[in-house]
């Protein structure tokens, strides 16, 4: 009780303290004057009589601190007078504090927008889905490392067979065209199993969601549930959005409810508008087999475990539902087993991209901190040996080394936090910026990350361990003061630079090894660009249409692509036109099919498969591919030629080891193909990758529903082809949008933005990076030129040319940086050549960054030392 | 002005509180006066360190203080023992008295004593 209350009043006092002080004082001094009246008394001299109360009273000052310590609480005073003495300090050097600070916050706010987005990948995955981090995914896995998906009957086998995993979801991306005719736009959405909404366990917005039963039977009910975007913008949020009816690919779809907000689809980052339950595929999709077909692997899996399971009984089952469906269907899914994964490791999709790239971002951008930490010690050191007389006197006037090492914590504390609250203000305007920029390309994609407690913890954390780095050296430093020492030398002592020099040289060495990884990664960005694809996207334009809902047969998508073609041909720009199912180097790569070739037996069970893509003749023209062999495929309305194929080059090294292709047969689930021609390997689905073998099957003998007309300008600008392209189809078919309309560049552009990202950021980052160990190098050497003034200006006077001058402080210094800079190359060659580039260097980005960081730091020494040569001797030596 | 002997904080606050009970208000002259007198030349304390004392009391609330004026007139600041504490002393003093008196007899103890 007696303790608290002492306590409270300490803690008030704290506050308060100039009352307390001045009453002390008259205290003292009336009880000085009494007892001198004492001793006056006994008759002694009015000198003496002070002397003797004095004596009496005993060592005012010791009491007094005795008082104060009573009086509060010496550590808050102390922490208190520490934070007023570093505001003070702070307010004293704008301009170094503005350096330390904007550097540290871009430091500190870059490292916090990343991890911001790591976190959420890793423990957000799924926006608007609480515990979405808990789901695994269920991936089937073929012999040679692909991972294709699951097929619907697939789904529903594992649904039953992996008791440790609680509501297996399955969902499929579709692109739908939705609107009335004439006014049809494309949005994305998926094909959901019945449990998908209960399973998340989402609450929708207004109306309800799918029910198990509704994706029983194909075709039981037309029913979509929209996105909470799509309900605003289209519906401006009326709550009778519920029961109308929305016209998907031609379809009549009745709403029967909306998304959450932040609910976005079960593949981030993508962004889907509509969800439809799987059985409308048939319907939706022009009567596509992808429900009965085992083949047929368009459906992503995902599960969470149920209570008490863990990911291995979850595997085990996976492996053993997966090799029994193996062994009852031989010909779909031999060879293929299961994987169980946690979500963040998606062996496809983007997020894998997207994981790795920012795990290698945040390394480098942590080192980057260190960099910026180590210019700010340098910085503080230089200042902290300008103060060696303030902390000498302070040592002198009785200050303990824990007093002038928490002052000087306290200093770069502030320095240090400030520097963190910015960056945090800098990490949350990121990641706001990043949810809303929109993100141009094929697919609609958005970030939900955000700044939340735990990277604001970390942003702090962060800010505090880069204050007790940077402060560590200087605060040492100066609490090994002998204050003698202190006092007596004024700046003409030689200064102790040996720490200064040690941390400019590891800077650089830094520096080094982030220029070099931004240098490679760019340089490798750039080559992979620079690869030859092996066909020429230039001067081809893009577009896409789309039967489905039409529900044409076969015949009729023969017909309607003969006559699209026909017409596209006769156009006035267009040399070549063709009509492909799919694209090279789409996000979402080309299937491949399984199939058995004339001539090659096979000693593995399993089968052979190959890159498979369905053309009409011209293709290989428009594409720039040369067929090397044989011919082109007979034309559309050819009834005679039977069924063809051309293979690739690496089709005929593999399966048919070299041996003569034309007139062998291939054999497929479809039919069988007489193999007409040989085409030049190219590149299918990323740059950079290994050959990979490739059947291209006639369009005329397998017309499909949707195609991707490819044009070749006659004149360069393939862009113009848009509208004459829009006019054939709309003259063909009022109904029916074109749409995804690109040139093939912009095609690869968009299927290149999630490396683009990363490869970007490099390309601020370097220079950036680069300024700071410049300013680091600057600081380092000014401070030594200003200390040593006198000592250059006695040179001056003896007759030392400035040239000397300036030559000998930058070669004092440029040891250091060169030593930085090998020892920092060193370490970037290894890591290179045994984890990057497996063996091979890169010279020209080896040579050329040393090159480019020696010049920077040669120049950031010699603008000081120039500086400094051009003192007046006369000036320096009375500069005392 | 070396200390004879090394006056146990304990013991000071005691002497203190006995003193204003005893005198009623005191300036911090006053107190250490009367400790002086009392104690005699046995007990010469540097009369500074009593302030801290004083104001350590102050702050556990068992003493109070008010500006006065002192004996030639000039404003000073006069101490007095709380009300509650008034009641709390009589049982400190019972208590100290008690363990004087036994740790005396531990001090009159002879070797033969125990034998």
């Amino acid at each position: 009780m007696k303790s608290l209350r002492r306590f409270l009043n300490r803690l008030f006092n704290s506050a308060t303290r100039r009352a307390l002080e001045e009453r002390l004082r008259e205290e003292i001094a009336e009880h000085i004057a009494l007892e001198t009246e004492e001793n006056l008394r006994v008759g002694v001299s009015p000198v003496e009589a002070r002397r003797r109360a004095m004596l009496k009273f005993g060592g005012v000052e010791a009491m007094k601190q005795d008082y104060r310590a009573e009086r509060g609480l010496l550590f808050i005073e102390n922490l208190l007078g520490d934070l007023r003495n570093a505001r003070r300090t702070i307010c004293r050097m704008p301009g170094l504090a503005a350096v330390i600070i904007v550097s540290l916050a871009i430091g500190i706010g870059v490292n916090t927008t990343i991890l911001s987005w790591i976190q959420t990948i890793l423990f957000q995955p799924l926006p608007g889905v609480s515990g979405a981090s808990n789901f695994l995914l269920v991936e089937p896995r073929t012999e040679t490392g692909g991972y294709p998906g699951a097929s619907w009957p697939e789904y529903r086998a594992l649904q039953r067979q992996v008791p440790a995993l609680r509501d297996v979801v399955a969902f499929q991306m579709v692109p739908f065209n939705v609107g009335e005719t004439g006014q049809t736009e494309r949005t994305f959405g998926q094909l959901v199993s019945g449990n998908y909404f209960s399973a998340l366990g989402l609450k929708p917005a207004i109306g309800r969601f799918i029910q198990p039963e509704e994706v029983e039977r194909p075709g039981t009910e037309p029913v979509i549930v929209i996105s909470y975007d799509y309900w605003q913008t289209r519906f401006r949020g009326a709550s009778g959005a519920v029961g109308q009816k929305v016209r998907v690919n031609e379809r009549d779809l009745i709403v029967i409810g909306v998304a959450p907000r932040e609910f976005q689809g079960t593949t981030p980052p993508l962004k889907f508008e509509l969800w439809a339950p799987a059985t409308l595929a048939p319907a939706l999709l022009g009567g596509t087999r992808d429900l009965e077909d085992r083949s047929v692997r368009a459906f992503s899996l995902i599960g969470m475990l149920r209570p008490g399971a863990t990911r291995e009984e979850a595997q085990a089952e996976c492996s053993t539902a997966m090799a029994q469906l193996a062994r009852d269907y031989p010909e779909a899914s031999a060879g293929i087993g299961g994987e169980v994964l946690p979500f963040w490791n998606a062996p496809r999709g983007p997020q894998r991209m997207l994981i790795s790239g920012l795990a290698i971002l945040q390394g480098v951008m942590l080192l980057l901190l260190l960099a910026v930490c180590g210019n700010t010690a340098n910085l503080m050191l230089a200042r902290g040996s300008t103060r060696q007389r303030e902390m000498a006197v302070r040592l002198a006037l009785g200050a303990g080394r824990w007093r002038i090492v928490s002052l000087v914590l306290s200093e770069n504390m502030l320095l240090a936090l400030l520097g963190a609250s910015l960056g945090a203000a800098i990490a949350v305007w990121g990641t706001t910026a990043l949810r809303v920029a929109p993100m141009i390309g094929a697919f609609p994609i958005l970030f939900q990350s955000r700044v939340d407690e735990l990277t604001l913890a970390f942003a702090i954390l962060l800010g505090a361990a880069c204050g007790l780095i940077f402060s560590a050296a200087p605060a040492f430093h100066l609490a090994r003061l002998d204050p003698q020492d202190g006092l007596r030398s004024s700046s003409n002592t030689p200064p102790r630079n040996r720490a200064r020099k040690v941390l400019m040289g590891v800077e650089v060495g830094l520096a080094m090894v982030v220029l070099i990884a931004a240098a490679l990664f760019l340089e490798n960005f750039r080559s992979a660009r620079q690869t030859d694809p092996r066909f020429r996207p230039e001067g081809v334009l893009l577009a896409a249409y789309d039967l489905s809902g039409r529900n044409p047969d076969e015949a009729s998508e023969r017909e309607f692509a003969a006559r699209l073609l026909e017409r596209l041909r006769s156009l006035p720009d267009v040399e070549v036109a063709a009509i492909a199912t799919n694209v090279p180097l789409d996000l979402h790569g080309i299937p491949s099919r399984p199939f058995t070739v004339e001539g090659r037996l096979r000693t593995q069970p399993g089968q052979d498969r190959a890159i498979s893509n369905t053309v009409t003749p011209g293709y290989f023209k428009v594409m720039a591919i040369p067929l090397l062999e044989g011919s082109d495929f007979a034309e559309m309305v050819d009834r005679v030629a039977p069924a063809q194929a051309i293979v690739n080059e690496e089709f005929v090294r593999r399966y048919l080891n070299g041996a003569d292709a034309i007139g062998r047969r291939i054999q497929t689930r479809t039919g069988s193909f007489a193999i007409i021609g040989v085409a030049r390997n190219s590149v299918y689905d990323a740059f950079g990758e290994p050959a990979q073998p490739a059947v291209y099957f006639s369009y005329r003998d397998l017309p499909a529903i949707q195609g991707e007309i490819h044009l070749r300008t006659r004149n360069g600008n393939e862009t113009a082809l848009t509208s004459e392209a829009r006019a054939v189809l709309r003259e063909l078919d009022p109904m029916l949008p074109l749409y995804d309309v690109r040139t093939f560049s912009q095609h690869i552009e968009r299927n290149l933005y999630l490396r683009r990202i990363p490869a970007r950021m490099f390309v601020v980052l370097g220079p950036l990076l680069l300024g700071l160990a410049a300013i680091g190098i600057y600081a380092v050497v000014s401070y030594a030129v200003a200390r040593r003034t006198r000592e250059i200006g006695v040179r001056l006077a003896f007759g030392a040319t400035s040239g000397r001058v300036v030559l000998q402080i930058i070669r004092e210094n440029l040891g250091v940086i060169i030593w930085g800079t090998a020892i920092g190359w060193v370490l970037a060659l290894v890591v290179s050549v045994h984890a990057i580039t497996k063996g091979v260097v890169n010279l020209p980005v080896f040579i050329g960054v040393p090159a480019i960081l020696l010049s920077v730091a040669t120049l950031a020494c010699w603008i000081p030392a120039r500086r400094a040569s051009r003192i007046d001797p006369m000036a320096a030596l009375r500069h005392e | 002005m070396e200390q004879k002997t090394d006056v146990l904080q304990g013991a000071l606050t005691l002497m203190v509180l006995k003193t204003l009970d005893v005198l009623g208000p005191l300036h911090g002259y006053g107190i250490a006066r009367r400790i002086e007198q009392i104690s005699g030349d046995l007990l010469a304390v540097n009369q500074g360190t009593l302030y801290p004392v004083l104001l350590k009391l102050e702050q556990e609330g068992a003493i109070a203080s008010a500006w006065g004026a002192s004996a030639n007139n000039r404003r000073t600041r006069f101490h007095r023992v709380t009300r509650e504490e008034r009641k709390q002393l009589q049982v400190e003093t019972q208590d100290c008295e008690q363990t004087l008196a036994i740790i005396g007899r531990f001090f009159d103890m002879k070797t033969e004593d125990l034998s």
